[in-house]
């Protein structure tokens, strides 16, 4: 146990930055390049004015020595999320984004800022959406019980930021919860 | 909470004494009163530490009331108001109180233990959102209020189990926000 707690219980934001950046995503290359074998699979070829679809973390790096133009994603857009958000704030459940969305627009929004049409618009939308998210999360604190929680399209960030605390407090309603047949087994 | 034998939360909580009345006399054992009688005459009222209590209630030797963190008085106080009740005052230092509400239960018979249950997690249940919010506004913005004033008043009364569980929500939320707002291009 040599771990420090808090890894023990969750994986952390970082970690979890890099299993988002497996992802791939559409970029419109500069340079030329060949189909080329990595561990994850064989990306290319790299034709400069055909887009390409390639993982994040390669397209971060390319970007990084401005030898592409990251194109956003769909979902990247003030249009969506200002629905998104409209939608947060009306209804009662959680509206449905992808899985990684924080990840991906964080990493996306940090290295490729220019090639996002309305970033700062954006950033701000996103974080309205994840203090509205927040939010419904901690409603969510007073339905919690011993046996089961029911939060549908809660995304990876939220789920990795809830989850010590969840899973200790649930830990502790069990405790306290009266197992029926505890006596006469 | 759990009874495993290696779980330091559970020797503490143990630790806690309760007060048996005794059915028969035990010779010999008076010290345990900490009076200066050599014997423990039947009818006697005795405080004795729950981890010694299981076997003398268990063997019928004596019976036990519930103890006075988890009357009526305190009960009520809950009933009306769970964040106002300070937990860690009514079990001393370290204070259990849910582990030692946890063990006592487990010793009660079926009907006052469903009760005990109901009581014990209703409390949780009533603080949980307070020691949420309270750990989350540590962690981004410092103290919520001045020393005196009501969330001050609501932390000096957490409980050990409340206070672990402060302590990672506020290990969480820090991490995230870090996350959130660092930007590691440079190292890239």
């Amino acid at each position: 146990m040599a771990l420090p707690r808090p890894l023990r219980m969750s994986i952390s934001p970082p970690e979890l930055e890099l299993i988002a950046s497996e992802h791939l995503i559409e970029i419109v290359p500069l340079i030329a390049m060949e189909k080329t074998a990595f561990i994850s699979g064989a990306y290319g070829p790299l034709r400069p004015p055909n887009k390409c679809r390639i993982p994040l973390w390669m397209a971060t790096n390319l970007k990084l020595k401005k030898k592409c133009h990251i194109v956003s994603p769909d979902w990247l857009s003030v249009d969506f999320l200002q629905e998104r958000l409209s939608e947060e704030t009306s209804q009662q459940g959680f509206s449905r984004l992808p899985f990684r969305f924080a990840e991906t627009a964080k990493v996306v929004l940090d290295v490729a800022s220019d090639d996002v049409q309305d970033a700062e618009k954006i950033r701000s939308l996103l974080k309205d959406l994840r203090e509205a998210r927040q939010a419904k999360s901690r409603d969510g604190l007073s339905q919690l019980d011993h046996s089961e929680l029911s939060l549908p399209n809660l995304c990876s960030m939220e789920i990795n930021e809830i989850r010590p605390f969840f899973t200790q407090a649930m830990d502790v309603f069990t405790q306290l919860a009266r197992q029926p047949d505890a006596d006469n087994p | 909470m759990d009874n495993d034998y290696f779980s330091i939360d559970a020797i503490l909580a143990e630790n806690q004494k309760i007060q048996c009345t005794f059915k028969v006399d035990v010779p010999d054992m008076g010290h345990l009163g900490g009076g200066s009688d050599r014997d423990i005459k039947a009818l006697t009222k005795v405080p004795i530490p729950i981890w010694l209590a299981y076997i003398v209630l268990y063997s019928d030797w004596a019976d036990f009331n519930i103890p006075a963190p988890f009357g009526p008085r305190v009960r009520n106080a809950l009933k009306a108001e769970p964040r106002s009740v300070k937990l860690s005052a009514l079990v001393g230092a370290g204070g259990l109180w849910y582990g030692f509400g946890k063990m006592i239960m487990d010793i009660l018979s079926e009907e006052q233990a469903n009760g005990m249950s109901e009581v014990l997690t209703q409390t949780f249940r009533g603080r949980l959102t307070e020691v949420i919010d309270q750990a989350q506004h540590f962690a981004t913005l410092g103290p919520a209020g001045g020393a005196s004033s009501d969330a001050a008043q609501f932390r000096e009364g957490l409980d050990v189990t409340e206070r672990e569980l402060f302590s990672l929500v506020q290990d969480s939320a820090k991490r995230t926000k870090l996350w959130f707002e660092g930007n590691d291009r440079a190292r890239r």
